[in-house]
């Protein structure tokens, strides 16, 4: 079925498509990229979070009081949704302890606190500049092994989603530096100074999962990143495909339909559909861990806001704290009304300014009341449906809205909720300052939750019947039990004890007993 | 442990709020109503401030007694742009207790008792004019224009004058002389004469056509259409209204009056010209129809929604005993919104995609 | 000259736009029929339903499907703290009868908990396992017991038999986030509030 895919992609011209939706949001993206990128300083202190995506925590392999050098492994990764996180400089392991990280919660998660020495000290790296003559297998292994994940937001890790793909057949492997958030500039800065790296990284991931056609699809306003990709692209066989700016190109579901007019199926991966789509950041880092053999410890983040004097981006040791970054940007703390991580779209309130830069982070905005302004109250749905024309999955929001309001179940899955990518499209078009997506992300817990207790109680109402059952069952087991002995005691034929016939009893035990044990060491080594 | 979270992405948001919406619309109103003040006079003027000044009046009344706060509820100018709907929709010169009447029931009843600003099924200015089409049909189709005398100027002092006795009759005393004034004054829209007039009197109109540079009731007509077309177009490119129920209405109702005219005959069809500029078709179509609230939502209802009031709006012109009949047909749209958004919704992202067999069975998966 | 809507091409044009949808309306109605035939239930399941199925007999029944046969019969349908708000809300929707609060008798409203039997401590007298309702106990005679957690309905029944007190009750894992509806922030006391 998926070599079916892969073959209609290779038919497929691959060209700029019509993606559905988006909006056209103020983007405030130029006063970050007026200055290069620039190493950021080795803070005092790195907060290294065992969970640096959404997925599994990684078990820590260092104590408290170890010396540890750059690039060694801090913890490990237990199953495959998890990151191998490795020391971004040298120094001591001076605690593990729940810190709080940016994330939708606020929750503390485990942390290994590293206090860094400054001396910068490596351990030994393999490099692997031809890495031609590997098997795409060994270097998908590599990949696992330096921890990388989705640098574009979501972070999901790379190895997995490579894998995944290699077991699917992959058509068309998408590079996505369409990077449409307003304010994020980091893929976008990245493509102007290392176009080449990002091209090597892509040809990597190619390489890596058997695609036969490579794309970099980028928003046709990025003018400088354009010009410096063409002549890194001029000796490879990747196409460059420039989309209309607007958000959310970016989106996975939205690139693809962007570049090959495909729609991920309801439900589906991309994988399905034999597309894979890495970001432009992920394909940098994929770059460095192959032909350098250094792990993912580093990442370009974009710091801008009105508060900062001097916005840019820098490339950011992981687990560096927001408020570091921000300090040395030159902040401005009478402005200063909050800060978000990720862009001013799908970004996340940073509620503790000691929260530590994750993988995942690619831009902090310090927020001022004249860009954000308070929220105002919302009023009522006007039915305006310019939430319908904005989303990138043609539904209907303010029918979801409504039927979210009413807690209609079934109407939301009829109308498609679970299709919502939460871009928040909506929202940011809303005259009546609805929150939708809040809306949308609390029906949709809701109906998991309901579905599960629903699946639950019907599970526990089968136990009960069964429990019931094997009740009733005893009961009239044990009934009809004394029926027949007082029936046997009513009769006494001559049904007396005898020696022998017990003696032979027991042998008989005695043998199905030890065929049975025999049975029981066969199969136990079987399963070894 | 479980946290609860109360703010959500976005935190960037548009700038395009309810209140510039409806402060937008009433800026594209205005072209429209000064030039049918010059036509029309004070009568005009004096009716739309005064259905302004009362539903301003009423829904801080509503929102009073429904303990809502008043302030936020007015600020939305919603009320405002409906009592601006209706006070061009009502013939000038009508009576103060008309307008209040009218007012009444679209703020009260026709918007409030159905839950407010979003709740309302039907457009309530609609409702209100139908309301009062319906109890007073006889002050609902006179139209008491100064403009056929030639003495008089539309917008003097005399027709000032005029104006006010017939909105305020209590305001003068001699009883006589304002009967006198106000049976000079009621004129026939270029509806009245296609539908009432005789056979010969069609043909003669057909065959002057309307002539924009005379300053008569006619012309009126022609350039309030225009004027209106204007700031809906105005609408339009500022993308506060979508395309789909305008173009509808408009295009059916050309192409269905041209279906039915024919240039010799002397059945009582009107000219497609007629049709669209010869009555309130374009403020029906781009700001009367299009009132997000009651209309059809997704973009293929819109077409259907569109089409429905078009034909609505042939069908009781051509064969209904009513004159004017946007009211009645955007009414009848209003009716038909809900099921139309029911079966129009637009495919899905990642869903498959539906031919006409899995449309008729009316599966969706 | 006809006008056009005189015209043979014209009628058929409209004759055929009328045709399809007058077919989807039959198709529509036809469906509508069926798909209510295919949803009645007799109302002691529905009932049942919407009952938590934890079985743990705070309503004075053996289990929920007998609560749900008295409810049909005419009991209240404020004695299940398990099921909390939400069951009484879809109880009274169902049963058309009037929202009350929880009556307090049956116990209180408390977060989903399982019960963990403490291993070392166990003596294994089989006690809960009988008292268990749905067989979520494991472990035989003067062997230690354990329960398996994803089959606990946190019904509390296996407490109270235990002569050493072993068993205990833990908040079971939930999700760490909660998103909040913002119009549904105090829903079940407004409608309660509400002159009825």
């Amino acid at each position: 079925m998926s070599s079916e895919a892969v073959a209609r992609i290779a038919r497929l011209k691959l060209r700029p498509h019509r993606i559905f939706g988006g909006i056209k949001p103020r983007a405030y993206k130029s006063s970050s990229l007026r200055s290069r990128i620039l190493p950021c300083p080795i803070p005092d202190q790195l907060i290294l979070s065992l969970r640096q995506h959404q997925g599994e925590a990684a078990s820590p392999v260092v104590k408290v009081g170890d010396m540890v050098l750059k690039f060694q492994l801090l913890a490990e990764a237990e199953n495959d949704s998890a990151l191998n996180l490795h020391a971004p400089t040298s120094g001591k392991i001076t605690a593990i302890a729940p810190h709080a990280i940016p994330g939708q919660s606020g929750q503390p998660e485990l942390c290994v606190f590293l206090e860094t020495d400054k001396q910068d000290a490596e351990i030994e790296l393999t490099a692997l500049p031809d890495y031609r003559a590997m098997s795409h297998l060994e270097l998908l292994d590599l990949i696992s092994q330096a921890g990388i994940c989705g640098l574009g937001g979501a972070g999901f890790p790379s190895g997995l989603k490579l894998g995944d793909g290699i077991e699917k057949e992959i058509g068309l492997l998408i590079i996505n530096a369409a990077e449409c958030e307003p304010y994020i500039t980091a893929d976008e800065a990245l493509l102007r100074e290392f176009a080449e790296e990002v091209v090597s990284g892509a040809e990597i991931l190619q390489k890596i999962s058997l695609a036969p056609q490579c794309v970099i699809a980028i928003e046709k306003d990025k003018q400088d990143a354009i010009a410096a990709l063409k002549p890194a692209l001029r000796n490879s066989s990747i196409k460059l495909i420039a989309l209309s700016a607007k958000y959310p190109t970016g989106g996975e579901k939205q690139i693809i339909q962007g570049v090959t007019g495909l729609e991920v199926p309801t439900g589906g991966l991309p994988q399905d559909i034999g597309v894979l789509v890495h970001n432009a950041g992920t394909a940098f880092a994929v770059h460095k861990a192959i032909i350098f053999g250094e792990p993912c410890v580093s990442r370009i983040t974009t710091l801008t806001g009105a508060p900062l004097q001097t916005p840019k981006n820098f490339e950011a040791l992981i687990g560096t704290p927001a408020s570091y970054l921000l300090k040395i940007c030159g902040l401005d703390k009478k402005q200063l009304t909050g800060a978000i991580v990720g862009g001013s779209i799908m970004g996340v309130e940073l509620k503790n300014f000691d929260s530590p830069l994750l993988k995942t982070s690619n831009c902090i905005i310090a927020k001022s009341a004249k860009e954000f302004p308070q929220q105002a109250k919302e009023q009522a749905c006007i039915r305006c449906g310019y939430c319908a024309n904005v989303c990138p999955a043609q539904l209907l929001p303010q029918q979801l809205y409504a039927y979210s309001r009413s807690n209609d179940r079934l109407k939301l899955q009829d109308y498609g909720l679970a299709d919502c990518i939460e871009c928040g499209a909506c929202a940011y078009v809303c005259p009546s300052n609805i929150p939708l997506v809040q809306y949308y992300r609390a029906s949709k817990q809701e109906i998991k939750e309901s579905m599960l207790r629903e699946r639950q109680s019907e599970y526990w109402q089968s136990r009960f019947q069964t429990h019931q059952y094997r009740l009733k069952k005893n009961q009239e087991d044990k009934l009809s039990k004394r029926k027949k002995k007082k029936s046997a005691a009513g009769t006494k034929t001559e049904n007396t004890f005898s020696r022998e016939k017990a003696r032979a009893e027991i042998a008989a035990a005695v043998e199905r007993v030890k065929a049975r044990k025999k049975k029981l060491i066969a199969s136990t080594k079987l399963d070894k | 442990m479980t946290e609860l979270i109360t703010n959500s992405s976005p935190m960037q948001l548009g700038s395009l709020k309810t209140q510039r919406i409806m402060l937008l619309v009433i800026a594209a109103l205005l072209p429209g109503i000064s030039v049918a003040s010059w036509f029309f006079g004070w009568g005009f003027l004096i009716n739309v401030l005064l259905a302004a000044i009362f539903a301003i009046g009423l829904e801080a009344f509503a929102l009073g007694i429904q303990k809502k706060p008043i302030k936020a509820g007015l600020s939305d100018n919603s009320a405002l742009v409906t009592a601006l709907l209706f006070g061009i929709s009502i013939p000038p010169g009508s009576s103060w207790w008309l307008v209040f009447l009218g007012i009444a029931f679209a703020i009260l009843i026709a918007k409030h008792a159905y839950g407010g600003l979003g709740q309302n099924p039907f457009n309530p200015a609609m409702s209100g004019y139908l309301f009062l089409l319906i109890s007073f049909p006889l002050d609902m189709t006179s139209w008491q224009i100064p403009v056929n005398y030639p003495d008089a100027t539309p917008l003097g002092w005399e027709g000032l004058q005029q104006s006010l006795l017939v909105v305020f009759p209590f305001l003068f005393s001699s009883t006589e002389s304002m009967q006198a004034t106000v049976d000079g004054m009621t004129m026939a829209t270029p509806l009245i004469v296609s539908k009432m007039a005789g056979t010969n009197a069609i043909l003669e109109a057909q065959q002057a056509g309307l002539n924009i540079f005379a300053r008569t009731a006619e012309t009126g007509w022609e350039l309030m259409n225009i004027a209106y077309l204007c700031g809906g177009l105005a609408l339009l490119a500022l993308g506060i209204i979508s395309w789909h129920i305008p173009v509808s209405i408009i295009l059916t109702l050309a192409i269905v009056s041209g279906l039915f005219y024919s240039p010799h005959s002397s059945a009582v069809y009107g000219t497609p010209y007629l049709h669209l500029f010869g009555s309130a078709t374009m403020v029906g179509a781009f700001f009367i129809a299009t009132d997000p609230v009651s209309a059809a939502t997704t973009n293929k209802s819109k077409i259907l929604y569109g089409i429905i009031i078009g034909l609505g709006i042939y069908a009781v012109r051509v064969w209904g005993s009513y004159l004017d009949s946007i009211a009645i047909a955007v009414l009848f749209g209003n009716f038909c919104a809900p099921l139309l958004d029911h079966y129009c919704r637009p495919r899905i992202y990642g869903h498959p995609k539906q031919g006409l067999v899995s449309w008729l069975l009316g599966n969706r998966s | 000259m006809l006008p056009l809507i005189n015209q043979p091409f014209t009628q058929l044009v409209i004759a055929s736009i009328v045709a399809i949808i007058c077919l989807k309306f039959i198709c529509s109605i036809y469906i509508f029929l069926t798909a209510q035939k295919a949803q009645q239930k007799s109302l002691i399941d529905r009932i049942n339903a919407c009952l938590p199925q934890t079985q743990c007999g705070q309503c004075g029944y053996e289990g929920c499907r007998p609560y749900a046969r008295a409810i049909a019969d005419g009991d209240a349908i404020n004695k299940c703290p398990p099921g909390g708000n939400e069951t009484i809300i879809s109880l009274a929707h169902l049963t058309n009868e009037a929202l009350t609060k929880l009556n307090p008798a049956h116990g209180a409203i408390a977060p989903f908990k399982v019960a963990v039997i403490r291993e070392e401590e166990c003596i294994g007298c089989t006690k809960c396992i009988v008292a268990c309702p749905v067989d979520a106990i494991i472990g035989g005679p003067k062997l230690m017991h354990t329960i398996i957690e994803a089959e606990c309905t946190g019904c509390d029944l296996c407490v109270e038999p235990c002569p050493v007190d072993c068993i205990e009750m833990i908040e079971a894992g939930t999700e760490s986030v909660k998103w909040v509806l913002p119009s549904q922030v105090g829903r079940f006391s407004r409608l309660l509030e509400a002159p009825q």
